[in-house]
């Protein structure tokens, strides 16, 4: 036991909330090391997407000057409603959103995560990389007080520990605090596919008079052959991310290639011209827990602290994530740096971890949306109906018909009985309104 | 054990998805391959064996599950994306699910 590696903090995990995390307990002053299995922080994160700056200037108030590795300003975002035909579109594009810093930008986790890791470092956090983190040191109590690795001698020492493993949650599991894998009804595979374009065409494409601006989309319905999902086409800088995601057990029961359902919606009549002659510079594939408030882990043990996708803090509905990691992890660093002051580290105390994270946004909003994924689950023909139909009723409006008005509204509710009963559509809309309102 | 409610997918919708090799959106992907580990195996054979639908060898979106001529499911752990998805959707919990040792495994470039 001569060389014990021991510091005041560890941090499992390079994305968001560990780094966020390992940033804020530096800062105060902790010794700190963090831990990332990938050949750097950010090899293994793959995501959308779009970065909030909110959390950035919480976790890293003069995050601008740091020049930040991002793609473009968000500046137009919303929802497309694809049919197997058509497109309708709601979406906003203001020059409200054209302010420096915007609200979001898109962003590569490869090029993200090490930089922001980075900024970590700088800070003085000690970052480890190429290092599984493999289980827990506990002492004769049962206590946590470091964690193994699969290093050779590599143990290292902490009273508190902070798990930010992401959404596959083997450490977290292995304490007890989640009780199990989560089910594949609550959990979301999406596949994405960077492809490479010159700047101008991204922007001609678009409707984008620069590199300051961007689009963020999400597109329902035809993109994940109408069952739960979303599609989703960001712009980067050089080129677009398109992917699509769908509840695993979709994929499970209908014995589905999640690759061939991206590849259907890539060929979609109306995305494919965004999509000419773009180069696939990279694909890959990763989980989005949608585990839902009331099936969140426990946030805490005596020593222990998780934050992120490994806590289920994801709120689909909005595709945030990585702000409620960071915010999280912010909160957990905050929380470890008191806990030293205070030279407590029992779940007792660590239990404000969780009261925080209450006051914040980040459980505020989960809870609110605690039955969103249920609705999902529970209405699975939700995106097939209502978007074809929205297709429909749009197509009737928009086109001269010679028709009665009045007859034409007739025909376009008589479209949606065709495909749902009134009491079905009353339902749908009580259990959608339910799981907007919390 | 047990599988879940299964659906099938109008199957006029499901001829319109174009048949799709998965190496094609592989060779974009770098990866650092431990030839010394493999990390995820099959548990018991004898369970894939009585999987009715096994549908691994879909929803993997690297194609690491296939099977041979006599009906084995085989594991290429080399082309793992580890998304996880394999431990939580296989019906009969027969995926013995490992993280690839430090530094090895998927390296994403973009992400
Ligand atoms: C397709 C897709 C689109 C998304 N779009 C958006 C979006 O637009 N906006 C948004 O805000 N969020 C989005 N998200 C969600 C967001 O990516 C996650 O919520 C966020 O990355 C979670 O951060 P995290 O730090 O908790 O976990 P991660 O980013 O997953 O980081 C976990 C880290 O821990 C490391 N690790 C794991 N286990 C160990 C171990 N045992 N030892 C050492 N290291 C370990 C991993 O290598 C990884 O670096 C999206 C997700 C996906 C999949
Ligand atoms: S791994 Fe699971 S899903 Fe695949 S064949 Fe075996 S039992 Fe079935
Ligand atoms: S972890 Fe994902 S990519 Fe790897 S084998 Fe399992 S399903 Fe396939």
């Amino acid at each position: 036991m001569a060389n014990k590696l021991t510091f005041d903090a560890i941090v499992v995990g390079g994305g968001p909330a560990g780094t966020s995390a390992a940033i804020t307990m530096a800062r105060a002053g902790l010794q700190t090391i963090l831990i990332e299995r990938g050949r750097f922080a950010g090899a293994k994160n793959f995501f959308g997407g779009v970065l909030y700056t909110h959390a950035l200037d919480a976790v890293l108030p003069d995050w601008q000057s740091r020049g930040p590795a991002l793609e473009r300003p968000v500046t137009d975002t919303g929802y497309w409603l694809l049919s197997p035909d058509s497109v309708l579109r709601f979406t906003q594009k203001s020059e409200r959103f054209k302010k420096v810093p915007a609200e979001s930008y898109t962003a590569l986790r490869a090029n993200f995560d090490p930089w922001f890791a980075q900024q970590a470092v700088d800070l003085g956090v000690l970052v480890i990389t190429k290092t599984t983190v493999t289980g827990f040191l506990r002492d004769e109590k049962g206590r946590v007080i470091g964690v193994t690795t699969d290093r050779p001698d590599g143990d290292v020492y902490a009273p508190v520990v902070i798990i930010a493993e992401g959404v596959n949650n083997l450490l977290t599991q292995q304490l007890g605090l989640a009780k199990s894998d989560l089910p594949p009804r609550f959990v979301a595979l999406s596949v994405k596919e960077y492809l490479g374009l010159p700047e101008k065409e991204v922007e001609a494409r678009f409707g984008l008079s620069g590199p300051d601006e961007g689009v963020a989309i999400d597109v329902f319905g035809d993109a994940t052959l109408g069952l739960p999902g979303t599609g989703f086409i960001y712009t980067d800088r050089a080129g677009i991310s398109i992917g699509c995601g769908l509840l695993l057990e979709q994929l499970v029961i209908n014995n589905l290639k999640p690759y061939e359902i991206l590849a259907r919606f890539k060929n979609h009549p109306i995305i494919k011209p965004y999509l000419e002659g773009a180069e696939r510079l990279e694909y890959g594939a990763h989980l989005i827990p949608e585990t839902g408030y009331d099936r969140m882990p426990t946030l805490y043990t005596d020593g222990v602290m998780v934050a992120g996708d490994a806590a289920g803090m994801v709120d689909a509905l909005h595709r945030e994530g990585t702000n409620l990691a960071m915010i999280a992890g912010k909160i957990a660093g905050e929380t470890a740096v008191e806990a030293h002051k205070q030279r407590n580290f029992s779940a007792e105390f660590l239990k404000e971890y969780r009261r925080r994270l209450q006051d914040s946004f980040v459980l505020k909003d989960l809870k609110q949306y605690r039955r969103m994924t249920d609705f999902l689950d529970s209405t699975p023909h939700f995106m097939e109906t209502y978007v074809n139909f929205a297709n429909e009723a749009a197509y009737r409006y928009f086109t001269a018909h010679g028709m009665a008005k009045r007859d034409m509204e007739k025909e376009i509710i008589r479209l949606l009985t065709r495909r749902r009963s009134f009491l079905g559509v009353a339902v749908d809309m009580i259990k959608l309104l339910r799981g907007m309102r919390g | 054990m047990r599988e879940k409610k299964r659906t099938t997918l109008n199957p006029a919708l499901a001829a319109t998805l174009p048949p799709t090799n998965v190496d094609d959106l592989l060779v974009s992907v770098k990866y650092y391959v431990d030839e010394e580990y493999a990390h995820i195996r099959i548990k018991d054979d004898k369970v894939c064996a009585d999987c009715p639908h096994r549908p691994c060898l879909d929803f993997c979106p690297a194609g690491v599950f296939t099977q041979d001529r006599t009906g084995k499911i085989l594991v290429g752990y080399q082309a793992c994306l580890e998304c996880g998805s394999c431990r939580i959707g296989c019906p009969y919990q027969n995926v013995d699910w490992n993280l690839p040792r430090g530094g090895y495994g998927v390296a994403y470039k973009f992400g």
